[in-house]
């Protein structure tokens, strides 16, 4: 195959392209879901093909197929120049790429069982015997459990001469409880809400959930919702648990911190940034105990890799230090904008989408307090647990997250339970009442595999190590 | 496009390899361009040229799925033998109703040549049409506009034939000053029925009436919420209240619920594919035809989408609402959602509010809160503008809303006569038909800087 893509870039270089690179992609993915004793499906899915991505007197055209014959890929190629030639209907400047080092490389994520080779029965054997667990209180009335998989096998060839090819395994598994009495209806969830907990690993990720081990608790703490009375409407301190950060981290520290969104090409999506380019280096973000950075090259992290779609090499970018904002992810052409070489986050979701800056591992970096110490410094607030639902305003300032269950904290320990407990605050102000983060020992890093953006829509895996932390003076339970 | 005839033949080919007992083919193959804009210059424009060819294969009642997206005749063969492997290694399925038998389907006449064979260049003309709307007033323009014809086909071991040929143009756009910004939308069948040029006069009068927005502090206000705003609350609706799962496992607002009153009288939402004036595919993903199913007739709750597992469940009958069998265990799930027209025009409904909030769209609704109660949030976006004395008097900056559905529209005021067709989820066959809403109250429970 690569001798393929070669043959299409030297065919686009003698076009007198400006720069062309040509990305083959196929993805495997397993998919398995049950629900209560049945296995509702089991699908494996192949996805294969090439992207040509073209850029021409400053004008960029992409063009993808399916169809892997070289004459495909030659007719591809050059309904991207087509394209090229369109884009430049409407004159602009031109883009011009970030300067980068040129590599010809193979990496292989880290995997010790190779989930595809296990089979099929094995892995829905575990989920029933969960969802066994979860059924066994008459109240809960569906049971839900589920895992993925995917493989990926990428090859780069750019025209300035990149070759890389990249092997990719990623796992994940999780599932809920959903408990109903005939009025009311609450879920609990392991070890994370919507997809459970996902990583760039092999099975032994799986094997390393315990999964069974939560069932029990996961059912009862379900049940136990149901007659949880309402979180009330209160200004308090909040402990956050490291799931529930990971999004908030997602939310209100890596979207706004994607250069192009700043620079207004996903406005008509996604949004813009609150982050503008004048704060770069002076706006106080957080207190000073944030430190967050973006990560690409943390273990099994989901938005681990060796090299992004541009063919940079994977790095660790600071982006707050010390609670002050001083750096956004990147991509070659926006980076210049900003006097820098692309710091490696420009992702496609498949072969026929073109790359945009995507999260890598966003990570709010450890403190250095233990979970049950904070709990017990804290004399009166809420413990939030695992993420229900989310939104943020389109410059990701206004955000109200609700979680699945919480606690209230009063006297150093952890009172009755609270239901449908939302949590609202503006980004700076909240990331600015930040005392206390926990330390390692309560840190890992969440995959979040469902990250939306782009049009056509564009799903991307990317991770957010967290431990648990506490803000001041939040606003929760919002009445509706 | 594959045509007809030789797509049918070629995936029969197949089919008669199969030595499951069942065996169901789904194709989902689509040729798209996209020309996205922002900063008033084009930035993306890309073409992709894809299918999906998934297949089901049953054992008794053991079910394997697998999927391709290659056409060629030893990668199908190699994924009928995957989802073979795959049901032959599974537990039995005690709820599988069996793949359907043949029912006749009515076509819809959806395939229009000139969306078909739309090319980059007449994209990127229309995209600069729009974009000097925008510079005459020295706004910015921002968007995507796209076209793409598909083509699906389901095909089982028990006879089932149905093909179904589409196209569809979409445009969104935003126009942009430093302090306000203005949105308009449309989706259709065929690229010649979008104006394009009359929506950028739309977002650009939206962007001009919203500049230097005041600060409005939350709380309850009557709202007129326009056709993007309301289908963004709906295309949250069709999850959470509307599809079998939900109803089934008792989260939704309407379990439970059937046969009471619960929204204004005004309010009537139905999913409808076979309505001329939708985007959609007349038969289901297992080859069932659509029905009309309607979900509140004026305020009364009526019903849910079903697939043929979810009504062997229910003990009904398949409304003809199944998605692909690699996301069945998300249940029935309608696509073509329409809310019906009042009587008012869309010009008298703002003269109708004394001190009230007009919504353009919203920006991540999230509806997972209290499904119970079908408490949604999200944020206004690009044109929030304050009504006094039946006029509007200013653009206000962003609100966030935090309500129950049920109780905002149990306060429905008047309903405006004009819908607009606008895109939803399962982009090319989905779609929402919404009109502008004018509410008695809505509940905002924040606000932000902008």
């Amino acid at each position: 195959m690569k001798e393929k893509l070669k043959t299409a870039v030297d065919w686009l270089r003698r076009k007198g392209v400006t720069y062309a690179d040509c990305r083959y992609v196929r993805r495997e993915n397993e998919s398995i879901q049950v629900t209560d004793r049945t296995v509702d499906s089991v699908s494996r899915n192949l996805d294969v093909g090439v992207g040509i991505r073209v850029l021409v007197n400053g004008f960029w055209g992409f063009a993808a197929t399916s169809q892997l014959t070289s004459a495909e890929l030659q007719k591809t190629a050059g309904l991207a120049l087509q394209i090229a030639k369109a884009s430049s209907v409407i004159a602009h400047a031109p883009a011009v790429l970030a300067e980068q080092d040129i590599y010809v490389d193979h990496y292989c994520s880290q995997c010790e069982i190779d989930p595809f080779a296990l089979s099929p029965d094995q892995k829905t054997g575990l989920l029933l015997q969960v969802t066994e667990i979860l059924k066994k209180a008459k109240a809960v009335k569906t049971a839900e459990a589920s895992m993925e998989f995917y493989k990926t096998h990428k090859i780069f060839v750019s025209t300035e001469g990149a070759e890389i090819e990249q092997e990719i395994t990623e796992s994940g598994a999780g599932y809920r409880a959903v408990a109903f009495d005939g009025k009311e209806a609450q879920t609990r969830s392991y070890p994370n809400s919507h997809r459970g907990g996902v990583a760039t690993l092999g099975y032994e990720y799986i094997e390393s959930l315990r999964l069974l081990d939560h069932a029990e608790r996961v059912r009862e703490e379900a049940v136990a919702l149901l007659k949880a009375s309402p979180c009330p409407d209160m200004q308090t301190t909040v402990i956050i648990c490291a799931p529930q950060m990971a999004l908030q981290v997602h939310e209100s520290c890596g979207h706004p911190i994607e250069l192009d969104r700043v620079l207004g090409t996903e406005i008509s999506l996604a949004g813009g940034s609150f982050l503008t380019l004048d704060k770069l280096g002076k706006f106080q973000y957080g207190s000073d105990i944030v430190n967050i950075t973006a990560d690409a090259t943390n273990s099994g992290g989901l938005g681990t890799f060796g090299y992004d779609d541009e063919g940079v090499k994977a790095q660790r970018t600071p982006i707050v230090e010390q609670g002050r904002f001083v750096g956004y992810l990147t991509s070659r052409e926006t980076a210049p904008v900003i006097a820098q070489r692309s710091n490696g986050a420009m992702r496609a979701d498949g072969f026929n989408r073109l790359p945009i800056i995507r999260m890598t591992n966003i990570n709010l970096e450890p403190g250095n307090w233990r979970l049950d110490e904070l709990i017990k410094d804290t004399k009166q607030g809420v413990f939030l647990d695992l993420n229900k639902s989310w939104s943020i305003d389109d410059k990701r300032l206004n955000f109200q997250f609700g979680v699945e269950a919480a606690w209230e904290i009063k006297d150093g320990k952890l009172g009755q339970m609270y239901k449908n407990t939302v949590y609202t605050d503006m980004t700076p102000r909240f990331w600015n009442s930040c005392d206390a983060i926990c330390d390692r020992s309560h840190w890992e890093v969440w995959g979040t595999p469902n990250c939306g953006k782009g049009e056509p829509m564009q799903t991307a895996h990317v991770g957010h190590g967290t431990a648990p932390a506490r803000f001041r003076n939040v606003r929760v339970g919002v009445k509706s | 496009m594959i045509g007809k005839e030789k797509l049918i033949k070629k995936l029969e080919g197949i089919l008669k390899q199969s030595r499951a007992d069942e065996t169901e083919i789904v194709y989902h193959g689509e040729e798209s361009g996209l020309t996205r804009y922002a900063n008033s210059m084009i930035h993306q424009n890309v073409y992709e040229n894809n299918r999906r060819v998934l297949i089901r294969a049953v054992l008794g009642k053991r079910i394997g799925v697998a999927s391709t997206n290659s056409m060629l005749d030893a990668y199908l063969l190699a994924t009928l033998d995957n989802a073979i492997t795959i049901a032959s290694t599974q537990r039995e399925n005690r709820q599988f109703a069996g793949l359907p038998k043949p029912t006749p389907y009515k076509g819809v006449a959806a395939f229009d040549k000139a969306t078909a064979s739309f090319t980059p260049m007449q994209r990127a003309r229309v995209v600069q049409r729009v974009i000097k709307e925008a510079t005459k007033h020295g706004y910015n323009m921002a968007g995507a506009f796209s076209t793409s014809s598909l083509e699906i086909a389901v095909l089982n071991s028990n006879g089932i034939r149905a093909y179904h040929p589409a196209t569809a143009a979409s445009i969104n756009m935003i126009a942009m000053s430093e302090t306000s910004s203005g949105y308009a939308a449309r989706l259709a069948g065929k690229v010649a029925h979008i104006d394009a040029t009359a929506l950028a006069k739309a977002a650009v009068e939206k962007c001009q009436n919203s500049e230097n927005p005041q600060s409005l502090e939350p709380g309850e206000y009557e709202v007129i919420l326009e056709p993007a705003a309301v289908a963004e609350m709906f295309a949250w609706l069709t999850f959470i209240g509307f599809g079998s799962k939900a109803f089934q496992q008792g989260t939704s607002f309407l379990a439970g619920r059937i046969g009471r009153k619960l929204t204004s009288e005004l309010v009537t939402i139905y999913d409808h594919a076979l309505d001329p004036r939708m985007v959609s595919m007349p038969f289901d993903f297992e080859g069932v035809p659509r029905k009309k199913v309607v979900y509140l007739d004026k305020g009364v709750a009526k019903g849910v989408v079903h697939d043929r597992q979810s009504a062997v469940k229910g003990k009904t009958k398949t409304t003809g609402h199944a998605l692909p069998a690699t996301a069945s265990s998300q249940g029935a799930i309608g696509i073509n959602m329409i809310m019906s027209p009042g009587r008012t025009p869309k010009a008298k409904l703002i003269a109708g509010v004394k001190r009230g909030i007009l919504v353009t769209r919203f920006h991540y609704i999230n509806g997972y809160i209290d499904t119970r109660n079908s408490v949604l949030t999200g944020m206004t976006r690009d044109g929030t503008f304050l009504i006094e004395n039946g006029r509007i008097t200013g653009g206000i900056k962003n609100l966030r809303f935090t309500d129950s559905f049920l109780r905002a529209f149990k306060s429905t005021v008047a309903v405006s006569r004009e819908t607009e067709l606008l895109s939803s989820w399962w982009g090319g066959v989905g779609c929402i038909l919404a009109p502008t809403v004018h509410l008695g109250s809505f509940k905002f429970s924040g606000k932000t800087e902008f």
